[in-house]
């Protein structure tokens, strides 16, 4: 066996146990709970704004998203002095592109009630893992487009749960939701009905 | 049909915990983000109350009674 071969053979790397505890282990459960009721509070509280509030970005008379308008102007500036806020050209050139074709009108529907969603959907403890994955992509989004803000401790909050989603939503509808859905590679028992009917397999509710 | 009947308390209980959060965000918004904290981790704390007590009633006892 050449080296090639030896150094690419298959290998399982296991966690140790301690991090199986934290991201895994349903005691853990209330913890999660509070980092994603934090979490979910802080988009819902930042969508609400956007999408109900007095100086709202939707459903307002005349066009729709000139405050994320304002903000993509802001963002593809070049200041006189100093640093413009984008680093990266590409997304600069993103945002402009998005700003020329006047895509604001749409997208700040998608931003205000994707915020709304990711929060409810943090806060009841459904579908976890992808709300806080949509959360982290939006502050990944706003930290490129140069706002720092809360951006960076919410991402790594959203992150965190991302890791830990197995567990996340446990004190929540994931409890019932998971179980019943499953996932890609084990799907669940509304799936497959015959899984819950086999011996020692887990209840539709999850136990 | 009783199963039915617990999807439909859990659907219930879970909905009015997205309920009472968007109308304590709608109350309180940035003002008071640390009160808001308890209602409604209150709430979600009695809907997996409620579920847990439906899932065990319907789902894990056998007919006649017997855990």
């Amino acid at each position: 066996m050449s080296l090639v071969d030896r150094a690419m053979t298959g290998r399982e790397l296991h966690d140790p146990g301690f991090i199986r505890f934290i991201f895994g282990d349903t005691r853990m459960a209330p913890l999660w709970a509070a980092a994603r009721l934090y979490l979910g509070y802080q988009w819902l509280n930042s969508g609400w704004h956007k999408v109900w509030g007095e100086g709202r970005w939707i459903n307002v008379p005349g066009q729709d998203g000139l405050p994320l308008a304002g903000f993509w102007e802001r963002a593809t500036a070049f200041p006189e002095e100093g640093r413009p806020p984008i680093v990266y050209d590409w997304y600069r050139d993103f945002l402009s592109y998005m700003l020329d074709h006047e895509w604001y009108t749409w997208f700040a529907w998608v931003i205000g009630l994707g915020e709304v969603l990711c929060g409810i959907g943090l806060i009841v403890g459904a579908f976890t893992g992808l709300a806080a994955l949509g959360g982290a992509l939006m502050n990944f989004n706003f930290m490129l487009a140069g706002s720092a803000s809360t951006n960076p401790v919410l991402f790594v909050i959203a992150i965190l749960i991302l890791f830990g989603w197995k567990v996340a939503g446990y004190i929540g509808i994931d409890r019932w939701l998971l179980p019943a859905l499953g996932t890609p590679w084990e799907p669940g028992t509304l799936i497959r009905p015959s899984v819950a009917a086999a011996p020692g397999a887990v209840a539709p509710t999850g136990t | 049909m009783e199963r039915w009947i617990a999807l439909a308390v859990g659907v219930a209980a879970w909905t009015l915990v997205a309920g009472v959060a968007v109308l304590i965000v709608n109350a309180w918004a940035d003002d008071q983000q640390v009160l808001a904290f308890f209602p409604i981790a209150a709430a979600v704390f009695v809907a997996a109350l409620i579920g847990e007590v439906v899932t065990d009633r319907v789902f894990h006892r056998q007919p006649g009674g017997a855990p």
